[in-house]
């Protein structure tokens, strides 16, 4: 492999030291913003990003937070760059959650401020973060049910939410208007706001030490190295196409299974990602738009040339997207977009499925997928107001060719991102956590190396008049396996009234709740790597001392049983 | 007569001795001994006494510190340890947070737990969120669960059960059930160790607990014995991670309150530096062989976080612990550590390290790869001849050969390489010393910069310049200056307890009620009356809605809510630049320190230390940025207090060498300490 030719001795060094410098600023912004933040979604749950770009809009360092937003960023602050390039000025912040400019949907709210050293625009800062309410149709705005994206809340299209620094009251008076929450909405306002002009001060002494050109080469050089290094990459990987198909499970108004499919090309030092053929968008939240699609290819296609290596979007420019508009991946207004990581996870999978015999040294067989977002909605107790409590489950994922899959981890749409203490849940919110373990009965993809557990999460609900709404994928079409490993297990949602009977629910627009009702959130196991037969008979033995696998799975899945064992052993 | 401290690091064993009478300190250093760092710290105590010829029956206070519970945790060295919790979580401690903060690796996988499953049992009980019983404890139920450790062999268990942060009745009962059935095995009920919610980072807290205690007890039982045969009588303290020293009975039930016991060492000695100029906040850089600490000191305080992540890095979500640990951000970049290209062929230092074995390329012990020592050496800041007081002499030949390959692929010259490698390892440590400061909203203008460590010296005054610090103050043997912080540190608890509210009066009231009771709580601990503790009290407060807390110091007996909700905003704008006048603000948690008034070494002056090199009065020495000068070399023993001269200068001294620039000024005061700061 031939390596990158070195910067001469002055810049090499400089060039490290302002790289360690962009992160050490992205990093600071994702504490501002969590630690000022009033959206539990935010900082228990850590959903959001921080990044700057360069002013031709290339993502130059990001947050280690979420996948999700790999890809975004950079259409973000183009589509606000070719809007208002003439008329930036000093103390500009900007505001935008159009899916169809870049964005997710309507919940994400990007903040992006020009950042100036003196009078010249040197890059952006950004963050984006999920708001808890912006309107619409239900609290939380993601209704199951919606047909149209004006159900889906207030969508600021790029619009100047401070000028001088001061925020523009009558913006500000639109969006407290629009949302049900607007002291929460203002205070995420705030704590955005914050972690953009850390950003802004932080660039500036950055220029003052260094100068603005040193700035710019040095992103120039980062952004190049990555191309140089991802090429390297696909080159060395062979030619040919590789496909892959599977169904999203339901779109929120119909149960149906929606075919969806992808072929990579890998040609010379380029991939391309085709979805065409995938089916066309639904007048249901499934869908995802462009903008999202390009983050869902870009975060497999990272997880292939350079999984620990900080992004930016030079790792990008080998990978080329194509997709006809229209599609699910692909919506157009007013396509709804809400639950639009289902249908992104979906196309981060797709890829992730053609590619994984080609790479097992960095894929792994298919997983729980869906985030299986369960909203739970109604008033705290003692005139507390109103409350939405937003969940994103964590679940089984598939095995390698190495090793088992891990237990219970967060989707790939997300990445550093928690899960709720039961002791916080409760002191919160009018429910009991009676169980939060993993998830054995529906256990995993049966294999060489077995799937990773999913998780149940059971709660009691202590209050009247509340509900919830969910969007549970992968609850028909199980996560696949390897090379001959076994099918992993689906997620649910049961919720068991107090009368004794049991629903079975997936994607919910609206599920009323009395006291007394159980809610059981289940995810499921990930697929297998290899056949079953050639599992180590020590790590069947293992697995049923530990209790991962019952007797019955390991005699149905394994033909394994303890005195089958231990005849072995003698003989 | 006399105050003696112990520091067990990786691979010395340091010795500090105070004489009250005479004011003489002296020092040891011996070889750490892995098997058992008891013997190496008799050895160090042999050492001293043939130095400072102190009898051991006149140490009127031991103090031990090092790493053997960070140790035991990281290899795994812990007793075999169950974990009974309530119905339905036995999972908890296995799912963690599961979070995947190595988010483009799809092959991620969550932090090993400390118990396997087969030895977390589960005991219906039941408690709600505020503290009432909503399922009685199954005490019938742990009979069978005792006969299960039994047959286990288990040496430890950790009780946890949901909300006992609240209300702790249930594993009060269980932990008495499980001490008498199971004789000999160490138990840790969560809520004598935290007192804080989320149950994750609580069990896994009690499980470390319960997992190091065994290891832990033996060795001091061990050192207690081996001390008592050399006719010490005591008392015996340990340090503890939060800045003060606890009686060895007490860190043998809480053992985990010493996973950062040394570097807490070094956190207490720069507060007691601090308080010896006047300097009530400073900012404390500690650079050894294999990393770089820092930590910040505030009002004379160290600063706590209430919850330390273990082993956490960008890539690994690490173990989360509810103790009372030092603010303590740490990176690779230390003498010992390597420079490396990496696969964008950029120019890397640490965190791999050369360690002592073979240690640099210079040390000429075998060592062949470059490290920031050896760029020392060429760049003449460190003295091949003068090093460690002539103890060992540096082959500058060595350092050469093996930064040539840097050079090489730089396309530059040695010196180009060397100092090449030191701006990578201190523009590492400036985003360190920016983490502890700046993102925790502390301006590092407003800060002294107390440095130390073989390796602290001879960055600080480059770091100081681009922090704009207003000083540098380089204390005396900076080599063993973790030990002479235990050697003045002071017995300390910290106490919190979880509890919700609206900030108003009740919230007021509430605190003074809260505050007594701990105040009761630690007089019992120190087994001394309320009024002989020094006691401060902080409140974590945010505005509704928020999750995360800013610590609010408090005076409860005079405040009411003006004043209280003042000095939230105050704070809150302190740290995260704006405030919300209308916003709702609550109370989350109520933190008490206390700290026990003992006597402690003042006036001190240290055994003087030899020139290996008097004739040499100066050397060429590249500063980096600052140029290349030739600079005067001194050798601080020779140095009066009053001495003051102006860079560029290097001051040696037998364990580090203190740099100073073209256009700073450095001056030896009456304590013997070195200041630094720029001329202008």
């Amino acid at each position: 492999m031939n390596t990158p030719p070195p910067a001469g001795v002055l810049d090499a060094v400089t060039q490290e030291i302002i790289e360690g410098k962009l992160l050490a600023i992205v990093d600071e912004m994702g504490l501002v913003l969590s630690r000022c933040s009033m959206s539990p979604v935010v900082y228990e749950v850590l959903d959001f990003a921080c990044g700057i770009c360069s002013m031709a809009g290339d993502l130059v360092a990001q947050t280690n937070g979420i996948t999700l937003f790999t890809g975004t960023f950079g259409t973000q602050v183009r589509s606000l760059h070719e809007k208002y390039a003439n008329s930036l000025a000093p103390g500009d912040v900007f505001v935008t959650n159009d899916p169809y400019r870049g964005g997710t949907h309507g919940c994400d709210l990007a903040v992006v401020r020009p950042v100036f050293d003196g009078e010249v625009p040197v890059a952006y800062a950004i963050t984006v973060a999920h708001w808890l309410d912006v309107g619409g149709a239900v609290p939380g705005s993601l209704p199951a049910n919606a047909d149209s994206v004006f159900q889906e809340g207030l969508r600021l299209p790029g619009v100047r939410i401070a000028r001088d620094d001061r925020l523009v009251e009558d913006i500000v008076a639109i969006l407290c208007e629009n949302v049900r929450m607007p002291e929460l909405a203002l205070g995420d306002l705030n704590a955005q706001i914050a972690a953009v002009r850390i950003a802004e001060k932080r660039l500036q002494e950055i220029c003052a030490r260094y100068g603005r050109d040193t700035l710019d080469r040095a992103c120039d050089r980062m952004l190049s190295v990555s191309e140089h290094l991802a090429r390297e990459v696909v080159r060395s990987l062979p030619d040919g196409r590789f496909v892959a198909s599977d169904f999203i499970d339901g779109d929120g108004r119909s149960p149906e299974r929606i075919p969806v499919n992808v072929a990579i090309t890998i040609d010379g030092d380029t991939m391309t990602f085709d979805y065409t053929g995938s089916a066309a968008a639904r007048a249901a939240p499934i869908n995802c738009s462009r903008g999202a699609l390009h983050s869902a290819v870009k975060t497999v296609f990272k997880a292939l040339v350079a999984p620990n290596a900080p992004a930016n979007d030079g790792w990008f420019r080998a990978l080329r997207v194509v997709a006809p508009e229209g599609t699910v991946f692909t919506a157009v207004k007013p396509s709804p977009t809400g639950w639009y990581y289902e249908g992104s996870a979906q196309a981060s999978e797709l890829a992730w499925k053609a590619l994984a015999p080609l790479a097992p040294e960095r894929f792994s067989a298919g997983s729980y997928m869906s985030l299986c977002a369960t909203y739970l909605c109604g008033e705290l107790p003692d005139g507390g107001g109103p409350f939405v409590h937003i969940e994103p489950l964590h679940g089984g994922w598939g095995a390698t060719a190495d090793c088992d899959g891990t237990n219970a981890l967060i989707a790939i749409t997300d990445g550093d991102t928690f899960n709720y203490p039961a002791e916080l849940l409760e002191a919160r919110f009018p429910v009991r956590v009676l169980r939060h373990g993993l998830n054995t009965d529906d256990g995993s993809g049966a294999g060489r190396r077995r799937g990773g557990l999913g998780v149940i999460r059971e709660y009691e609900i202590l209050a009247d008049g509340m509900s919830l709404y969910a969007s549970y994928g992968r609850t028909e079409t199980p996560p696949w396996g390897v090379h001959g490993g076994e099918e992993g297990s689906r997620n649910y949602l049961e919720v068991v009234g107090r009368d004794g009977q049991t629903v079975r629910l997936a994607r919910t627009a609206h599920h009323a709740l009395r006291r007394g009702d159980r809610v059981r959130m289940v995810t499921g196991g990930g697929g297998g790597w290899g056949a079953a037969g050639e599992r180590d008979a020590g790590l069947i033995a293992s697995d049923l001392r530990d209790g991962y696998i019952d007797a019955a799975r390991a005699l149905r899945d394994y033909g394994f049983s303890e005195s089958s064992a231990r005849a072995n052993g003698r003989r | 007569m006399g105050f003696l401290a112990t520091d067990v690091g990786g691979t010395f064993t340091d010795l500090v001795h105070f004489d009250p009478a005479s004011g003489r300190v002296t020092i040891a250093k011996t070889l750490t001994t892995p098997d058992d760092p008891s013997s190496g710290v008799m050895n160090a105590i042999a050492n001293g006494q043939q130095t400072a010829g102190y009898e051991s029956g006149e140490i009127r206070r031991f103090v031990h510190g090092g790493t053997t519970v960070i140790n035991a945790i990281t290899e795994r060295k812990g007793g075999r340890t169950a974990l009974v919790t309530t119905a339905g979580f036995r999972d908890v401690i296995e799912i963690g947070r599961g979070n995947r903060p190595d988010l483009y690796n799809l092959h991620a996988s969550s932090p090993e737990p400390f118990v396997p499953r087969y030895l977390r049992f589960e005991v219906t009980e039941r408690m709600d969120t505020s503290g009432q019983v909503v399922v009685p404890l199954d005490t019938a139920s742990l009979e069978a669960i005792a006969l299960e450790c039994e047959r286990e062999e288990v040496e430890a268990v950790a009780v946890v059960f949901l909300n006992s942060y609240v209300n702790p009745e249930h594993e009060i009962a269980c932990e008495q059930v499980l001490a008498r059935r199971l004789p000999g095995v160490a138990v840790t009920s969560s809520h004598r160790i935290s007192r804080q919610w989320r149950e994750y980072e609580r069990s896994n807290t009690a499980v470390l607990n319960a997992f190091v205690m065994p290891v832990v007890d033996r060795y001091f039982a061990r050192l207690q014995a081996a001390l008592e045969q050399e006719g010490f009588r005591g008392p015996f303290f340990a340090m503890q991670s939060n800045g003060g020293m606890a009686g060895f009975a007490s860190v043998r039930a809480h053992p985990l309150s010493l996973v950062e016991s040394g570097p807490a060492g070094g956190v207490s000695g720069a507060a007691a530096v601090g308080a010896l100029l006047g300097e009530p906040d400073l900012l404390y850089l500690d650079v050894g062989g294999t990393t770089a600490k820092c930590s910040v000191i505030r009002r004379g305080k160290p600063v706590l976080v209430s919850e330390y992540r273990l082993d956490r890095t960008r890539t690994h979500a690490g173990y989360p612990l509810q103790v009372p640990v030092v603010d303590i951000v740490e990176i690779g970049a230390g003498g010992g550590s390597i420079a490396w290209f990496d696969e964008r062929n950029a120019l890397r230092v640490g965190p791999r390290s050369a360690g002592s074995a073979p240690g640099p390329a210079c040390y000429g012990l075998g060592g062949l790869q470059p490290t920031v020592t050896d760029a020392k050496l060429v760049t003449g800041v460190l003295d091949a001849a003068s090093f460690a007081g002539g103890s060992m002499r540096l082959d500058m030949t060595a350092a050469e050969r093996a930064l040539q390959p840097v050079a090489d692929r730089l396309g530059t010259d040695v010196a180009g390489a060397a100092a090449a490698v030191i701006r990578i390892a201190e523009a590492s440590m400036l985003n360190a010393l920016k983490l502890v400061t700046i993102q925790r909203g502390h301006d590092p203008r407003d800060l002294v910069l107390v440095a130390s460590g073989g390796g602290g010296p001879m960055h600080a005054a480059v770091l100081a310049r681009e922090l704009g610090m207003r000083r540098v103050v380089i204390p005396r043997a900076p080599g063993v200056f973790s030990a002479w912080g235990m050697l003045v540190s002071a017995p300390r608890r910290d106490l919190r307890r979880t509890e919700m509210q609206a900030a108003d009066a009740k919230a007021i009231a509430r605190g003074r009620e809260l505050f007594r009771e701990m105040q009761a709580e630690a007089a019992d601990y120190f087994a001394t009356r309320a009024d002989d503790l020094e006691c401060h009290c902080a409140m974590e407060m945010r505005y509704r809605g928020q999750e995360h807390t800013v610590s609010v110091p408090c005076d409860l007996e005079t405040w009411d809510v003006v004043a209280m909700l003042e000095a939230f905003h105050r704070a809150h704008e302190e740290a995260y630049t704006f405030r919300l006048n209308d916003a709702r603000v609550e109370v989350v948690s109520f933190h008490l320190q206390a700290e026990l008034e003992t006597e402690r070494p003042t006036r001190s002056t240290f055994a003087g230390e030899v020139d290996p090199a008097p004739g040499q009065r100066s050397r060429l020495v590249d500063f980096g940025d600052a140029g290349r000068h030739v600079a005067a070399r001194y050798w601080r023993d020779a140095l009066e207090p009053g001495f003051r001269t102006e860079g560029p200068a290097v001051i040696e001294e037998v364990s580090s060498t203190t740099v100073v620039l073209s256009g700073q000024v450095v001056e030896v005061d009456d304590h013997g300490l070195l200041s630094v700061w720029e001329a202008a």
